[in-house]
């Protein structure tokens, strides 16, 4: 096809702003789908996407659209990630297109990830196309976003269009201006192949689906294809595109974004942000820095019940085969039995995989305390990375240690400036800039838009904070984040100790001021949920050998034992048969015997 | 031990629910003890068997609700369908609420021959929470009715543990009970299900919640000042005067058969431990058709007999005897169980005392600790 009428979009917009609405109406009124067949929000594939209203994984689905002129014009909609956790893969969607539908909901006006996703789009040459939705809300501030629009992004409201995805109001010009304002692809089809993976998912019968966008080049079925990053090489098994049902096709040439089945048994070894070309006379010129995912956050995630270990490594091992940007590794605590060590994109993706494990196998999990991976120099040179507190080597044995910071972007209504500094700074932010947005109207009495920046330790964001913005701005305040590099950390891993032994799933590495806080909030809790044993037994928060907390379990005294009545036998067996099998479910600590249900509930403590 | 059958009767008629009760029994519904006694005496008539009976328990609910002739219907319908042994003990349980001295007099002429008095506290003031129909004087006025009326073995039931209770209060009801001189006593810890009245109360904080601890201060207080008042603790719940342990319950704690009829009975016969609905209505209904009236039918297999007369049996302060294990079922206490006695003994609950294996001192608080020990995997 000529490249001519070829146009490759994505739509950027904040969690439910609309943008699986106005892919849906897209969708509708160019005649892929009746708008019966459009299972509610096509792109949003997975049950969890949908109930969670974001998109965790890119897809892309081909619209034909006749413009009036009479021509018919193939447009490619790239769907992105909407959160922060996968900024990676929404840049190389980004990157696979030559224009941006901006979203922007007219009740509420920019949201900080919206900001990052354009500055991205902005990065790549986009040319980005301001829609402003749900114009048809009693609640719409259409003027003030206009205004917002202007102010931030530069937009004139002449270049916005106003539409309701929900109504169809306003669509048919976000058809044309796709045709008209965003340019088409400019590859050449003779040049060596170079074409973008933005997106792969396993798929049982093909091996690894490929999506890519072609720049120059064209692939067949059966060439014999090259990964540059990586250097794997395949055959394509099947070339076409998805409309949303895939169609085989005998190629795609430069411009065109479609799918390659590549016969490859794990998405890792086909990754986001790669190139492909020919493995023979292929270029030499990836388009983009390639990076593998990286992992920022990790936890422990053990099965409940230690039997259930093969089960968990399976699911663990099949959802890898999806999630490219999940690693693990084999981990074993004294305490939970065997199971792994995760390492997550981040919070939002490190729960998404915890509910697939629950979900989609079947499966009951424990995730331990979230945290990050620390640069330990030793005092001996030697350097080590360290993913779970428990690996912390003593006090002095470390020369330094580094933790890896962020810079935080949270735009908020300026009343709950003050509440969300305070938030920041107790998390150890340092002040970057403050930006103001404009006036809202009907939150008027809320004050101006305001966006902040600080620097902040990654690990001051992982547990509360999000949950902290949200309830100090009233669901106000949005956030984005970026990694930024690892620096020095005065940090202390306060252990828990039960009965003198050292339970290591409950270690933390927290500021020193805030040992003492933790460590007290950790033993009251267990002292709650473990039962009374026969002897008494303390537990402890300890620094090294220095205790910062302690409290007492007094030895179990007396037992309930009901009456017997009316040669009722049978039921003094059934409770003591229970009392046996609680005592089979509970993990031996030293000789102490804890229930699971201590060790949730001290996972659970918001600390 | 002798061979002999225990015959239980049910018999689940209260004017009205104590607060903390949660057996099986109906209040309001004493319309229907004619027809119930009638039903009772059906099912008598179809469960007889041959053993010889050696003790007779009528429990509730009330049975001090029943009128002397119905009693005299009831142990009629006994003596003419089983054979009962010329000693046997028979205790019916009463309320002080319900009975006078006529009334006692009146029984004990029909041969029962021990009473069990439900006198729970000699403090009023628990006697309201508890939801008793009695106060403290009435109690002791039983007391005296019966002794008056010929009683010569009196078993007293009192619970400590209620919320709140000091050791102080305990103290009194103890003090008081001894002075009343009964020839036995029960003595049980408040257990609460989350249905019953109290229950409801201690979880929605209007009442204090059950404290183990103050519990178990009462419990040693309770056996030192017992043992030292010459009742023997043959029980971890029971004491008694020198030959007034009761009959009936022994036969439990041997793990040997009776036989339970009425509305919730239990019966343990040949190896089969049944239960009767808790429904009256569909006991009523049934005119005492084993078949209609039984819930439950559960073979104890051999492993799960053994397990069964040994946890019964560490209940009684003497302990199990290793050679009437080895005689009934041919097996070594010793090595059959050497793990968990090893771990038990190691523990201090349990202790060997001669051929006997028992709960030590420490140990009869803890039963349960010890007990699970011996279930089969």
């Amino acid at each position: 096809m000529n490249q001519s009428t070829i146009r490759n979009f994505c739509i950027i917009a904040h969690i439910d702003h609309g943008k699986s609405t106005l892919a849906d109406r897209l969708i509708e009124l160019t005649g892929a789908m009746r708008r019966e067949e459009i299972s509610e929000q096509v792109l949003d594939s997975m049950e969890l996407e949908r109930e969670r209203g974001i998109t965790i994984k890119a897809k892309a689905i081909r619209l034909s659209y006749p413009t009036s002129d009479g021509k018919l014009y193939q447009l490619n909609l790239i769907d992105t990630p909407g959160h922060v956790d996968f900024s990676y893969e929404v840049s190389r969607s980004i990157a696979a297109c030559e224009g941006a539908l901006l979203v922007i909901d007219a009740t509420q006006g920019i949201q900080a990830q919206t900001l990052a996703n354009v500055y991205l789009a902005m990065e790549h040459n986009l040319e980005i196309i301001p829609v402003v939705n749900k114009i048809d809300l009693p609640g719409a501030e259409t003027e003030h976003v206009l205004r917002e629009i202007k102010s931030v992004l530069g937009y004139s409201p002449a270049s916005v269009l106003l539409i309701s995805a929900k109504t169809g109001q306003g669509v048919p010009q976000v058809l044309e201006a796709i045709v008209n304002r965003i340019p088409p692809p400019r590859g050449e089809v003779s040049l060596p192949l170079r074409a973008l993976i933005f997106d792969s998912h396993y798929d049982s019968y093909k091996g690894v689906i490929a999506y890519l966008r072609l720049v120059d080049g064209h692939i067949a079925k059966g060439n014999q294809l090259r990964l540059m990053g990586q250097g794997t090489k395949i055959e394509v098994l099947e070339v076409g595109y998805f409309d949303p049902e895939p169609h085989p096709l005998d190629q795609l040439s430069a411009g065109d974004v479609g799918y390659i089945a590549t016969g490859l048994k794990y998405v890792r070894d086909c990754h986001v942000g790669d190139t492909v070309t020919s493995a023979e006379g292929g270029t030499s010129q990836p388009l983009l820095g390639y990076r593998p995912a990286k992992p920022m956050v990790f936890a422990g995630i053990y099965p409940t019940l230690t039997d259930d270990y093969p089960e968990l490594r399976e699911a663990i091992d099949k959802l890898s085969l999806n999630d490219a940007s999940l690693s693990y590794e084999a981990e074993s605590s004294p305490l939970l039995g065997h199971g792994f060590r995760g390492g997550f994109l981040g919070l939002l993706h490190l729960d998404i995989v915890r509910q697939r494990l629950e979900r989609e196998f079947g499966l009951s999990v424990v995730v331990t305390a979230p945290g990050v991976s620390f640069r330990v120099t030793r005092t001996d040179g030697q350097k080590l990375t360290i993913t779970n507190p428990a690996e912390l080597p003593p006090p002095t044995e470390i020369a330094r240690l580094d933790e890896p910071w962020v810079t935080i972007s949270v735009i908020t209504p300026s009343r709950f400036i003050g509440p969300l500094m305070k938030l920041i700074m107790d998390g150890s932010g340092i002040y970057k800039v403050t930006e103001y947005l404009g006036q809202s109207e009907s939150a008027g009495e809320l004050g101006q838009r305001v966006r902040l920046e600080y620097d902040i330790p990654l690990r001051s964001i992982l547990t509360t904070f999000y949950d902290q913005l949200k309830s100090r701005s009233r669901g106000y305040a949005s956030m984005d984040y970026e990694f930024i590099g690892y620096r020095e950390a005065k940090l202390v891993k306060v252990d828990i100790l039960i009965n003198g032994v050292v339970v290591d799933a409950f270690s933390r590495i927290v500021p020193p001021g805030q040992a003492r806080d933790i460590g007290n909030a950790v033993v009251h809790q267990l002292k709650k949920t473990i039962p009374r044993q026969l002897f008494k037994v303390p537990i402890q928060a300890a620094v090294g050998n220095h205790i910062v907390a302690r409290a007492d379990i007094p030895a179990k005294r007396k037992d309930v034992l009901a009456k017997c009545y009316g040669g009722d036998i049978t039921r003094k067996r059934k409770l003591l048969e229970k009392q046996k099998e609680g005592k089979k479910k509970m993990k031996h600590i030293g000789n102490v015997e804890v229930p699971k249900e201590a060790f949730m509930d001290v996972l659970k403590l918001n600390l | 031990m002798k061979n002999q059958l225990a015959l239980y009767i049910h018999f689940p008629f209260c004017k009205r629910k104590c607060n903390y009760c949660s057996f099986v029994s109906y209040a309001h519904r004493e319309a229907d003890i004619p027809a119930y006694v009638n039903a009772l005496n059906l099912e008598l008539a179809q469960r007889a068997t041959s053993q010889r009976v050696g003790s007779i328990f009528c429990g509730g609910g009330t049975p001090s609700l029943l009128s002397p002739k119905q009693i005299k219907d009831i142990l009629a319908t006994i003596h003419s369908r089983f054979t009962v042994d010329n000693a046997a003990e028979a205790t019916l349980e009463a309320n002080p609420g319900t009975i006078d001295e006529s009334y006692l007099r009146a029984i004990r002429k029909l041969g029962i021959n021990r009473l069990s008095l439900g006198i729970q506290s000699l403090n009023d003031d628990e006697l309201r929470w508890l939801g008793r129909l009695h106060t403290a004087t009435e109690a002791k006025e039983a007391v005296y009715q019966a002794r008056q009326a010929g009683f010569s073995n009196l078993n007293l039931d009192l619970i400590y543990g209620l919320p709140g209770q000091t050791l102080s209060s305990w103290q009194h009801t103890l003090s008081e009970a001894l002075r009343l001189s009964p020839e036995h006593l029960s003595l049980y810890a408040l257990s609460l299900e989350d249905d019953v009245p109290m229950g409801q109360a201690i979880k929605q904080g209007r009442m204090p919640p059950l404290n183990p601890d103050r519990s178990a201060d009462q419990y040693e207080l309770a056996e030192d000042q017992l043992e030292a008042s010459g009742y023997r603790h043959y029980e971890i719940s029971n004491w008694a005067r020198e030959g007034y342990q009761c009959q009936h319950n022994l036969t439990y704690w041997h793990n040997q058969p009776y036989l339970g009829v009425g509305v919730a009975a239990h019966s343990y016969i040949k190896n089969h431990r049944l239960a009767n609905t808790t429904d009256l209505d569909r006991y009523l209904a049934a005119s005492g058709n084993p078949s209609q009236v039984k819930d439950n039918d559960e073979e104890i297999k051999q492993e799960l007999q053994l397990t069964e007369t040994v946890i019964l049996g560490l209940r009684l302060s003497q302990g199990v005897s290793i050679d009437d294990i080895q005689g009934r079922f041919g097996i070594d206490l010793g090595e059959r169980y050497r793990q968990p006695i090893d771990e038990l003994v190691s523990l201090g609950l349990i202790e060997w005392a001669g051929r006997h294996l028992r709960l030590t001192r420490y140990g009869q608080r803890l039963g349960n600790e010890a007990f699970w020990r011996f279930l089969p995997d």
